[in-house]
């Protein structure tokens, strides 16, 4: 008798497989009629990137900075292929009056610390001379060519009274970045890094990969303005510190200061402009 | 004999009954194909709310009006020949030419710079996990994970609280050893076992993108700010052998501002920059050099605690948030 109650509740669960079966295709295309047939999905968009070069003038600042903080004057000159892409340069240059130290920097010199023989490579003998700002890495300019990609584009309200279009964009390049960090010393034929002269610094170009994201906001049709994000990692020395190339993992002080001695580090920006846009009216979608 | 079988199985049966009952009676929406095979009948056209977006999962979407009467026929245009409504109502078969000419018309509905709010906070809770990452501590940084709770008492201000947990994830950065070897000079460091706050949050601006010219996502801005407490202590850096440092509570105010992106009308994804500012408690980088000094309160070595700087403490938080009720009525139709 158990066998005939499985044998029906078998036969149920077959037939709920097979009626369960859909005889047709449950999925329906959606067809579009009536006036919103074939039309575009916006209409009349202001086009505020096609066909139009840019150029958007400000600062740019560095994050999260351990021995100098950096103020770029900077620029993009872009133009813009189609709405969604553009193709263009970052560049800035930071006089030294605009490379700040950070507390650091500052307490370096002014506590009162040993200056011995295990401090001899990295720091001067006499405090002061030279100050320790004048061996610390500092960006000094900075190239960047670059594309732009912009696929968000809408508008932004304000309290419920201003309205302003606004868009979203990634951008990516190679940046080309002037460093000015600590020289060579301490190699046979070089000078020692005991010596003042070793703590003079040199010229070296940093090639880097810069990448970020930003918003630009149009109150106008010729004026933008620009809110970006950059990264662009690379490995520099910032302290003039001999920390690497001997030991283990060539992770203990080798008494040089050569490339060993740079170290990773995750460079971040902020950048802030004006913008403003050729020709002065943007087009309008059909 | 048959009548015994029955009744003894009787619940055996009954199921089998019941499971036959219960089979799903499948309904398809889709309209039978035309005899004739070919594309299926194209369903009537539906009125697009006046000015507005077509918002697929609006639960407010007006019932559609009484459908206008189409354009009659040119005589001798007989539609695209794929059956369906030309068949059964040749007065409803949509032209091209017809619909081409109404796209392009010039449309004098109201149209609003922004539309009905898409989500709608008043009355409703937010429930906010997020990943909180410090921006401005190149020395340590205090990630944690965290979770915020707000009421919005109107569709712009709610009242809130949110607590961060740091703990095991403070993270000393190998760059203060190396200026230690390098200087023989110490940066006091602190680290957080965890922080809370009571707060208001302002929605001022609110607005919506455009993807690819495909798709709409509403986003507002909000502006954030309170008070709390963060519980602090000094990681032992100067003297790390004689010292040693309990968590104390600091009273911490924060301001903020973030963005939250709406994926439907109860889930979004949030990013914030917040400031917690509050006076923190630097280890001595003064060490007493002899027992009697050390245990000398006069001594400005003795003291394990020294310097107590005004500290702001910026933090991106990122996470989701998730509205409840999910759902809602607008008080007035689009």
């Amino acid at each position: 008798m158990k066998q005939a109650c499985k044998l029906a509740l078998a036969a149920a669960a077959l037939a709920t497989g097979v009626s369960a079966v859909p005889a047709t295709a449950s999925a329906q295309e959606i067809q579009i009629t009536g006036p919103l047939a074939g039309a575009p999905a916006g209409r009349k968009l202001r086009l505020y990137r096609e066909g139009r070069a840019e150029l958007a003038l400000g600062g740019g600042f560095t994050l999260l900075d351990e021995y100098k903080r950096t103020i770029f004057i900077s620029g993009r000159l872009q133009y813009n292929v189609f709405d969604w892409l553009g193709i263009g340069v970052f560049g800035g240059f930071s006089p030294e009056a605009l490379s700040l130290n950070t507390d650091l920097t500052d307490r370096i010199d002014s506590t009162p610390a040993p200056r011995n023989s295990r401090t001899a490579v990295n720091l001067p003998g006499t405090v002061g001379q030279p100050a320790f700002e004048q061996q610390t890495g500092k960006l000094g300019w900075m190239a960047t060519p670059q594309v732009t990609f912009s696929p968000f584009r809408g508008k932004l309200a304000l309290f419920q009274k201003l309205f302003v279009d606004t868009d979203l964009y990634l951008h990516g390049g190679v940046a080309f970045v002037g460093v000015k960090e600590r020289g060579d010393c301490g190699a046979p034929g070089q000078t020692a890094c005991t010596a003042a002269a070793s703590f003079q610094q040199v010229d070296r170009v940093a090639v880097a990969p810069s990448f970020g994201l930003g918003l630009t906001l149009y109150p106008s049709n010729f004026v933008s303005i620009n809110l970006e994000y950059r990264a662009f990692p690379f490995s520099w020395n910032r302290g003039g510190f001999d920390s690497r190339g001997a030991g283990p993992d060539a992770s203990f002080p080798d008494n040089r200061i050569d490339s060993e001695d740079r170290t990773f580090k995750f460079n971040q920006m902020i950048f802030v402009a004006a913008g403003f846009h050729l020709p002065t009216s943007p087009k309008v979608s059909d | 004999m048959w009548k015994g079988f029955l009744m003894k199985h009787a619940r055996c049966w009954l199921l089998a009954v019941v499971a036959l009952w219960l089979l799903p009676q499948a309904a398809f929406a889709q309209p039978k194909k035309p005899a004739g095979g070919g594309k299926p009948p194209p369903t009537a056209p539906e009125p697009a709310p006046a000015g507005g977006d077509i918002e697929i999962d609006d639960p407010n979407v007006p019932a559609p009006e009484e459908p206008t009467e189409p354009a009659p026929a040119p005589s001798g245009e007989t539609g695209d020949g794929g059956g369906g409504i030309c068949e059964i109502d040749p007065t409803a078969c949509p032209k091209q030419g017809d619909i081409k000419a109404l796209s392009e018309r010039s449309v004098k509905a109201d149209v609003y710079a922004v539309q009905q709010i898409y989500a709608l906070r008043r009355g409703r809770f937010e429930i906010n996990p997020y990943w909180s990452q410090s921006l401005n501590d190149q020395f340590v940084s205090h990630p944690g994970p965290g979770l915020a709770v707000n009421y919005y008492l109107t569709n712009v201000l709610a009242v809130g609280v949110n607590g961060t947990y740091y703990q095991p994830f403070n993270s000393d950065a190998d760059f203060n050893f190396e200026n230690r070897r390098a200087t023989r000079i110490a940066v006091p460091l602190t680290e957080y076992l965890g922080g809370y706050a009571v707060n208001f949050t302002y929605v001022p601006m609110y607005g919506k993108f455009a993807g690819f010219s495909q798709f709409i996502f509403h986003y507002d801005g909000y502006l954030v700010g309170g008070v709390g407490g963060l519980f602090t202590r000094p990681i032992p850096v100067i003297d790390p052998d004689n010292r040693k440092f309990d968590f104390e509570h600091r009273i911490a105010f924060n301001l903020g501002f973030g963005l939250r992106i709406f994926l439907n009308r109860w889930f979004a994804v949030t990013g914030e920059i917040r400031n917690y500012i509050y006076v923190e408690h630097l280890e001595n980088t003064e060490v007493a050099a002899t027992q009697a000094a050390a245990q000398n309160p006069n001594d400005p070595a003795s003291p394990w605690i020294k310097e107590k700087p005004l500290t702001v403490n910026v933090q991106a938080q990122v996470g989701i948030s998730v509205f409840l009720p999910f759902s809602w009525e607008y008080r007035l139709p689009k």
